[in-house]
């Protein structure tokens, strides 16, 4: 029998939903393979009770995400957190630098800020909250990876993202490398695994795969501080998708 | 070996000639710095290359390969034939056709391996003289000088090239795409004074006495725990290494998972999950990474084939952001200080 998956987001603009669906040569074939029983970006349904496999993307921001994650746990033999968001936290991560309960009043109005945006949480990744069986990271997902784990989920093979650095993959596209160009590029210590695509298209890494677990930060803070940045450059620059990781641990 | 003088005018005329037999790949410029590249014309020809972000390697053991496509349902291979593009590498300097010969060693032993050496067969080897540049240390090795590995040599004499002839293909290509002309002895003057303003040029200063040696009496020294700190662990130095051969191999399904390809991946023993094994991680610890790297080029590799694992082409120099190559390491190993 074919597993029944079921999709979902919290906190997050759906960018990684959108990507599923860009996957217009592959799609037709994922579907031949799954029972796709809900997709929250294409279905007007709701929720099934019963359901295999929960791909998830979002951070989590209230206790509403809380209770749907602990439901979706309990439910699913397969839970795959995908994107930045779910992933590391993303950039509703950031919100975890500030002080929430002045920033809802800026937003809501003095007073009715905390009323309003009761039961809200300062953004987690998914990990924090549920185990997380599979990770899909990147912002947003990239579709063959995508593919891989999914095929990985459906084999029965166990999660296996690389623990390395972006670098390896920049040396083999043969880009120019950012910091021999006078830039900062956060490939230095990034999870791998994307191809190293965004300085194959002429742009510094920004660290949406989140920090690699083999990445050597204090050696590349020195190496920043080398390259003319000021001190707390790379960090800085860490925070925009690694606030909330960096906060948890 | 024979000889021709080839005037520099004339190599348009001869990869042009090339071009009808062969894909030809030579150093064309990309940004700043250059890569080997198939060319599209002549004139993309950057024979003032100082060195390629990639070195040669590539197009004998490409980064990712297939290896083979089968069927899930049988476990059937259903299609393992190799690329076998007629190539011509048009100007290696002489540290890259080194490297393959390195390479060979390892890929075309006993057992040879039928992707690399189908390539390898159907491939001709041009190489070019050059001048080192201030990341350059191949004459520390001797690797300064090739005497095999390449059909034609172009050695530059001012306006000529003088061509060393090492195979009948070579010769054969030579005859019929340029006229050149035959050798003089005021020609291999000038190619004897060539060479001697080359091994002038070396502003390198390594000292590699006894460096099997010092690998083995320094195994515990605190240089490499110093060295590890500094490592990111990133591989750079292993992609662009012309010599590091070491790969991955894994299976991926097709998306609607009834076929699959069996893919082969440049891999580094600077990534922590190298070593893991089913017991675990024997090399857990970013220095013992560093120092395996080395105890391998300089010296589990000499100890088989006589020769270091390393030709000083400097391209590491360049990649690596941490500054840990081979003339830091070899002083490190001498002085016992990693330099700041």
């Amino acid at each position: 029998m074919a597993p029944r998956v079921v999709v979902l987001s919290l906190a997050s603009d759906f960018g990684c939903q959108v990507q599923l669906s860009n996957m217009t040569d592959e799609i037709l074939d994922v579907l031949g393979l799954i029972d796709l029983s809900y997709w929250q970006l294409a279905s007007s349904g709701h929720m099934p009770d019963a359901y295999d496999v929960a791909i998830v993307e979002g951070a989590v921001t209230t206790d509403e995400h809380v209770a749907l994650l602990e439901s979706v746990r309990a439910t699913a033999g397969v839970v795959i957190a995908i994107g930045a968001c779910a992933n590391t936290g993303g950039i509703p991560g950031l919100a975890n630098l500030l002080d929430l309960d002045e920033r809802y009043g800026v937003v809501y109005g003095d007073g009715d800020g905390p009323r309003v945006a009761a039961g809200r949480r300062a953004p987690m990744p998914l990990d924090s909250v549920i185990a997380v069986d599979y990770h899909v990271p990147g912002c947003p997902i990239d579709p063959p990876e995508f593919l891989r784990v999914l095929s990985r989920v459906l084999l029965g093979l166990k999660n296996r993202v690389p623990d390395l650095t972006m670098c390896a993959s920049c040396k083999i596209n043969e880009t120019v490398c950012f910091f021999d160009r006078g830039e900062l590029c956060l490939g230095l210590v990034t999870r791998a695994g994307c191809g190293a695509r965004c300085p194959s298209l002429n742009r510094p890494c920004t660290g949406c795969r989140g920090i690699a677990p083999d990445a050597n930060l204090v050696a590349a803070r020195a190496i920043s501080i080398a390259s003319g940045r000021p001190e707390g450059a790379l960090d800085d620059a860490l925070r925009i998708y690694n606030t909330a990781k960096e906060v948890r641990g | 070996m024979f000889f021709r003088v080839i005037p520099k005018r004339e190599i348009p005329d001869l990869v042009r000639g090339l071009a009808h037999e062969f894909e030809v790949v030579g150093p064309v410029a990309k940004g700043e710095s250059f890569v080997f590249a198939p060319l599209t014309d002549p004139s993309e020809l950057r024979l003032d290359y100082d060195t390629t972000l990639l070195p040669a390697k590539q197009w004998f053991f490409p980064a990712s390969e297939t290896l083979m496509r089968f069927r899930v349902a049988d476990n059937a291979v259903v299609d393992d034939s190799v690329d076998v593009t007629p190539r011509v590498l048009f100007g290696l300097h002489p540290c890259d056709v080194n490297s393959l010969l390195l390479m060979d060693n390892v890929f075309l032993g006993d057992d040879p391996d039928p992707y690399y050496k189908a390539r390898r067969d159907n491939t001709l080897i041009v190489g070019l003289s050059c001048m080192p540049t201030d990341t350059c240390f191949c004459d520390a090795w001797g690797t300064d000088e090739t005497h095999w590995g390449f059909d034609i040599f172009l050695s530059e004499i001012g306006d000529d090239y003088y061509a060393s002839i090492r195979s009948v293909k070579g010769a054969e290509v030579v005859d019929r795409y340029v006229t050149g002309r035959e050798v003089t002895e005021e020609d291999t003057a000038a190619f004897q004074a060539r060479t001697a303003s080359f091994k002038a040029a070396f502003a390198s200063d390594i000292d590699t006495s006894q460096l099997p040696v010092l690998l083995d009496a320094k195994y515990d020294s605190g240089i490499w725990a110093e060295l590890g700190d500094l490592c990111l662990s990133c591989g750079a130095c292993s992609m662009v290494c012309p010599t590091c051969h070491c790969f991955d191999v894994h299976d991926e399904l097709e998306a609607d998972q009834t076929h699959g390809t069996r893919v082969r991946t440049w891999d580094s023993c600077m990534f922590r999950d190298f070593a893991e094994v089913a017991h675990g991680n024997f090399r857990e610890v970013r220095a013992a990474r560093v120092r395996y790297r080395y105890y391998h080029k300089q010296w589990g590799y000499l100890s088989r084939f006589e020769r270091v694992l390393c030709v000083g082409c400097g391209r590491c120099t360049r990649a690596c952001k941490a500054h840990i190559d081979p003339p830091r390491v070899v002083r490190a190993l001498q002085t016992g200080v990693v330099d700041r």
